[in-house]
């Protein structure tokens, strides 16, 4: 082999291996962005906090939603509305959810807690 | 170059251009969130041109909205809002004269009104004053007397809501009449979201309006979506996994809106015969292509006993029923067996094939 043949080959080696890991970077992406289970609380569409499950302790956050504070419980694994100052109550009723993909949804305050992480599930009927 | 070097360096080539072909024509994932019809709709789709991904969702969820506004029944009056509801303008008119509407209204109307007669009147899209009565459409609702309940039940028969499908026109015979499209509407607005979709040429997606589920192909690992079914007793549970493909799921159940009376619990989901919330059953989900058929339906066998509405399911073509009854027992279609997965048999009865 020359120096040309080791340089070439050289070249076309990390061209094929940073293409395959594109590749397979591209796959696992497809399916599913982020493995490790956390509840990820947004209003109006911005997330304001991801909170990685289990928790050791358990913790009441308050989230800021357009119609005053709401208090988010979590629980191990498990995520709910505690309390909330719309009159409807709905988002408190919903209960704790903790399977990837569930949600808790406050109409009103326009706040969406999901569980995200590794699911088996698509998706959930409610 | 000797043979020896040529070799890998063919393989290698071969190995690189592979993965740069796949990569160039890889499936994207698109996902969006928007706050409508009182609720959250998620829609996710797959494809291969990002652009046309992000056209189509925009193109559904305007879809979704235009439905909503026609059928938006809580707007104050004399807003822009309740003039481009169809609902509150027929609502408005209730007694008085028809009123002409859009063809998505008719359409919502006609399918609606097709299976309260099936079901007898277990579900009645002329429910609205009960449902104010109870104040369910508000923030307190409340136990109505049984003087103001029999009042309210005059007012509901959908055979006084007059449908015109020549001129366009919806009409209302009784003053005080009242339609409420709750359990219409955002599955009728699902479907038509679908079939936008569908005209883009997205042949993978999932619609997720408030638990209200279609999908679209199969999922992104070329299998059927699987869809869990919230287990209506344990909230962070799933009570059965469905695989669907090329359908839609919905289910109706009894923890939404409720509150607690004299000891006893109230829910939305109203008997349009009786005008108190339906006991039977605590969750009902259906399976069917028609988004907005199995939405009306799911109230429908949310409302009927379970014998009853297994039996009317069987003589639905493509309609399948998921049922957790009042007395904890799982019920389901025959043709789900085998498809069906069942993971809470240890908190309800379920034996298999009744």
């Amino acid at each position: 082999m020359t120096k040309g043949d080791k340089l070439l080959l050289a070249v076309l080696l990390l061209f094929s291996t940073l293409s395959t890991g594109l590749l397979y970077s591209r796959f696992s992406s497809f399916s599913r962005s982020s493995s490790a289970l956390q509840a990820v609380i947004s209003v109006h569409g911005d997330v304001v906090r991801t909170v990685s499950l289990p928790v050791a302790t358990r913790t009441a956050l308050t989230v800021q939603g357009r119609v005053g504070p709401s208090i988010v419980e979590i629980e191990g694994s498990r995520v709910r509305m505690r309390e909330a100052p719309c009159p409807g109550r709905i988002c408190i009723n919903q209960g704790w959810v903790g399977q990837p993909g569930q949600s808790i949804v406050c109409m009103p305050g326009e706040i969406l807690i999901r569980i995200e992480g590794a699911s088996p599930l698509d998706g959930v009927t409610r | 170059m000797t043979r020896r070097t040529i070799l890998p360096i063919a393989v290698l080539v071969l190995l690189g251009g592979l993965a740069w072909f796949q990569y160039s024509r890889r499936f994207q994932e698109y996902r969006s969130d928007q706050f409508l019809m009182d609720t959250l709709i998620s829609i996710t789709v797959y494809g291969k041109n990002q652009e046309l991904l992000r056209t189509a969702v925009a193109a559904a969820y305007a879809e979704m909205r235009r439905i909503a506004e026609l059928a938006d029944g809580f707007p104050q009056p004399g807003t822009a809002a309740w003039r481009s509801s169809d609902i509150c303008r027929i609502n408005d008119q209730a007694g008085k004269a028809p009123v002409p509407v859009d063809d998505d209204t008719v359409a919502m109307l006609l399918q609606a009104q097709k299976y309260s007669r099936l079901s007898h009147g277990a579900f009645d899209v002329t429910v609205g004053p009960l449902m104010e009565l109870w104040g369910f459409g508000g923030n307190n609702p409340h136990l109505p007397s049984p003087e103001q309940i029999r009042a309210a039940l005059t007012l509901v028969n959908s055979e006084d809501m007059i449908v015109n499908k020549q001129d366009h026109t919806v009409f209302l015979r009784k003053a005080g009449m009242k339609l409420d499209l709750g359990a219409v509407a955002k599955g009728y607005a699902t479907e038509k979201a679908a079939s936008v979709l569908a005209q883009y040429g997205i042949d993978k997606a999932l619609i997720d309006a408030g638990g209200n589920i279609r999908v679209i192909g199969r999922n992104s690992r070329n299998s059927p979506w699987k869809i869990g079914i919230k287990d209506p007793r344990t909230s962070d549970a799933i009570v059965a996994i469905l695989p669907l493909v090329d359908t839609s799921a919905v289910t109706s159940a009894d923890y939404y809106r409720a509150f607690e009376e004299q000891g006893k619990r109230y829910h939305h989901i109203l008997d349009p015969r009786t005008g108190y919330s339906a006991t039977h059953t605590i969750s009902a989900t259906v399976i069917t292509k028609d988004a907005g058929l199995a939405d009306i339906l799911s109230t429908v066998f949310f409302v009927l006993p379970a014998e009853k509405s297994l039996e009317l399911a069987a003589t639905l073509p493509g309609v399948e029923l998921f049922l957790v009854t009042a007395d904890s027992r799982i019920r389901h279609s025959p043709t789900l067996s085998g498809t069906i997965e069942i993971t809470r048999s240890d908190a309800y009865r379920y034996d298999e094939g009744r």
